[in-house]
């Protein structure tokens, strides 16, 4: 067969491995593999390259930043600054109209700050305010729907490992990313609170109440947050200044939550560990992913699949925006039933050259990152769609009493803040660009 | 033995992360020591060459662990609605094929570390031979093989887990 129809079959074979439960990473592996090995028509180059693949990969210095960001999210949750967040965000937005579910979503977005992952921020801050907003009479759609969709601003507000990713994917700057990311996060989080205010205001039944609390008390709860703003300064700000390397950012944003988890007692031995296997987990699970990526994408790269493609979609004169829009949308569907760095990995080799193909006006670079943007926000909805939705089921984890049924019609408002948010990225790239412009 | 495999995969994740925990420790000293070269300090030589070979070494630790807890990224969305005995198939198959991948990767890891001990290249910076990175790697590789061993013999139902031990969902 032809190298290109080869590749074109292995997408059905992929997807047909990965809905029989093979682990996606794996699928990716043996399909890549495979395929490789049918274009060299002998085992040998394949024998050959196999020997760097899991080393090779594994000692990437710029994906060593990954397992990093996942010590340093859990490292923050040890010190206990989930609590203090939600305290502070409480502490002002708590007496309103649904005012503790915006205070979670404040919470899950200063949280996002300390941490690149958002199963880790779902389930910190879940632990923390799911048992405050139905102690206060909150209905678990409502909560179950906030804490899902607010987990997500772990990867939309920086620092993020979905974005790591995209940027060694397409070559591009991390610490400028991380910076273009910064304002559509906080758009991210000031949507989901006008979500909640609307639908307190459709339905009041749904939200509980809290007396407000004293001014002294305020401040103080505010003031119990300063380390997260310190660590975040530091980290965010040295990497983009270039005062120290991503790497060296995530290894500093460690250290530090390391530190802070130890001076607040959070680093009793029983704890540690339990962090320390949950890095493991996550970390073995990214690099599977990596791993199988790279065997499939230099798979694809021998076929000239990638090449081709985005030659034909070049000549057919479809309007960038289209194409754009046909992406986004493929994303959404594919976000659905896929996890989101398997995603990432394995369209954005396809993808990117098609999109830096296209003329939206801007620079190759500017392109790049706020494509970069947009990626990252779609394959974020797929965190909280039905029926595969990581978020939700780390929700329904945490909170058998909420149904499934209820955790789904409590999330869709906030779905469609999303779509809106994507569509308004869209059409004005600036507000994605505008930090890079300064 | 069945105690074994797990208690040595799980005290390889915890090994691992001491390792990582190590590297971002040294990476912030060499940013104070490069802060302070005014003052006659200066980065850890080699910080670079050494995140990289600690990476991976704690990524070849935290795998066998990750997959006895059934903690790899996949999509279980159809799972319930398979019979019981394609369940079963697959999960064999899956495992089997895990099991037979990762002795190749090793095989030829084995392979590639042997012929860098013989052509004696070494690092840029530290001159660090390259196969120490390939060697301080290679046990936690072959526990791997060990352990997704094992879990196709439970898959086969051939041994079984420890008493008490809960699988977790992978995610992310």
């Amino acid at each position: 067969m032809e190298p290109i129809w080869l590749a074109t079959a292995s997408f059905p074979v992929l997807l047909i491995l990965i809905f029989l439960r093979v682990p996606i990473g794996l699928s990716m592996l043996v399909v890549g593999l495979l395929g490789s090995w049918q274009v060299y028509g002998s085992a040998m180059p394949l024998l050959n390259q196999m020997k760097n693949l899991a080393y090779g990969q594994f000692s990437s210095h710029s994906l060593s930043i990954v397992p990093l960001f996942l010590l340093m999210g859990q490292f923050a949750t040890l010190g206990g600054m989930s609590q203090a967040l939600f305290k502070a965000a409480e502490a002002f937005l708590g007496h309103r109209k649904g005012g503790l579910a915006m205070a979670a979503i404040g919470a899950c977005a200063g949280f996002g700050a300390i941490c690149g992952s958002s199963l880790a921020t779902a389930a910190t801050m879940g632990q923390v305010a799911l048992p405050e907003l139905k102690r206060a009479g909150y209905a678990g759609s409502l909560s179950a729907g906030t804490l899902a969709a607010g987990g997500t601003l772990g990867i939309l507000i920086p620092p993020s490992i979905v974005l790591v990713i995209y940027a060694i994917l397409a070559e591009q700057n991390i610490a400028k990313l991380f910076a273009a990311a910064f304002i559509p996060g906080i758009l991210a989080a000031l949507g989901y609170m006008l979500v909640i205010n609307i639908v307190v205001h459709v339905n009041p039944k749904l939200a509980g109440s809290v007396p407000p609390m004293p001014w002294p008390e305020r401040w103080q709860a505010v003031a119990a947050v300063w380390p997260v703003l310190l660590i975040f300064v530091v980290v965010v700000g040295g990497i983009y200044t270039g005062l120290f390397t991503p790497t060296e950012g995530a290894a500093v944003g460690a250290v530090s939550t390391g530190l802070l988890a130890w001076w607040r007692g959070g680093l009793t031995r029983r704890k540690l560990q339990e962090a320390f296997e949950s890095t493991a987990g996550g970390t073995a699970m990214v690099f599977m992913i990596v791993l199988g990526a790279a065997a499939y994408n230099s798979f694809l790269a021998l076929s000239q699949l990638p090449q081709e493609l985005a030659g034909w979609v070049g000549a057919q004169g479809f309007s960038p925006y289209m194409v754009l829009w046909a992406i986004i949308v493929f994303y959404l569907i594919f976000g659905c039933i896929m996890d989101s760095l398997s995603m990432i990995l394995l369209t954005i080799p396809i993808f990117f050259p098609m999109v830096s193909g296209l003329d939206f006006g801007l620079t190759p670079e500017e392109t790049a990152i706020w494509f970069g943007i947009l990626v990252l926000i779609t394959v974020e909805v797929g965190l909280i769609t039905p029926p595969v939705g990581m978020n939700l089921f780390v929700i329904q984890s945490m909170a058998p009493d909420i149904s499934i049924r209820d955790t789904y019609r409590g999330v869709w408002p906030f779905v469609a803040s999303d779509l809106i948010r994507v569509t308004l990225l869209v059409i004005f790239p600036a507000i994605t660009l505008v930090a890079l412009r300064l | 033995m069945n105690n074994i495999i797990y208690g040595l995969s799980r005290a390889m994740a915890w090994f691992g992360a001491v390792v990582l925990t190590l590297i971002a420790l040294m990476s912030v000293v060499s940013i104070i020591g490069r802060a302070l070269s005014g003052f006659g300090l200066g980065p850890v030589p080699g910080d670079f060459e050494l995140v990289e070979a600690g990476t991976a070494l704690a990524v070849f630790c935290f795998l066998p662990w990750c997959h006895l807890k059934g903690g790899h990224a996949m999509v279980d969305m159809l799972w319930h609605k398979y019979p019981p005995a394609l369940q079963r198939v697959l999960t064999v198959l899956s495992d089997a094929v895990m099991f037979g991948v990762w002795l190749l990767l090793v095989w030829r890891m084995g392979v590639s570390m042997d012929e860098y001990r013989h052509n004696n290249e070494v690092s840029f910076i530290l001159q660090m031979p390259v196969w120490w990175g390939y060697a301080a790697s290679m046990p936690a590789a072959v526990v791997g093989v060990i352990a997704y061993a094992w879990r196709l013999l439970e898959s086969l139902g051939l041994a079984s887990p420890p008493v008490g031990f809960a699988m977790a969902g992978g995610g992310h």
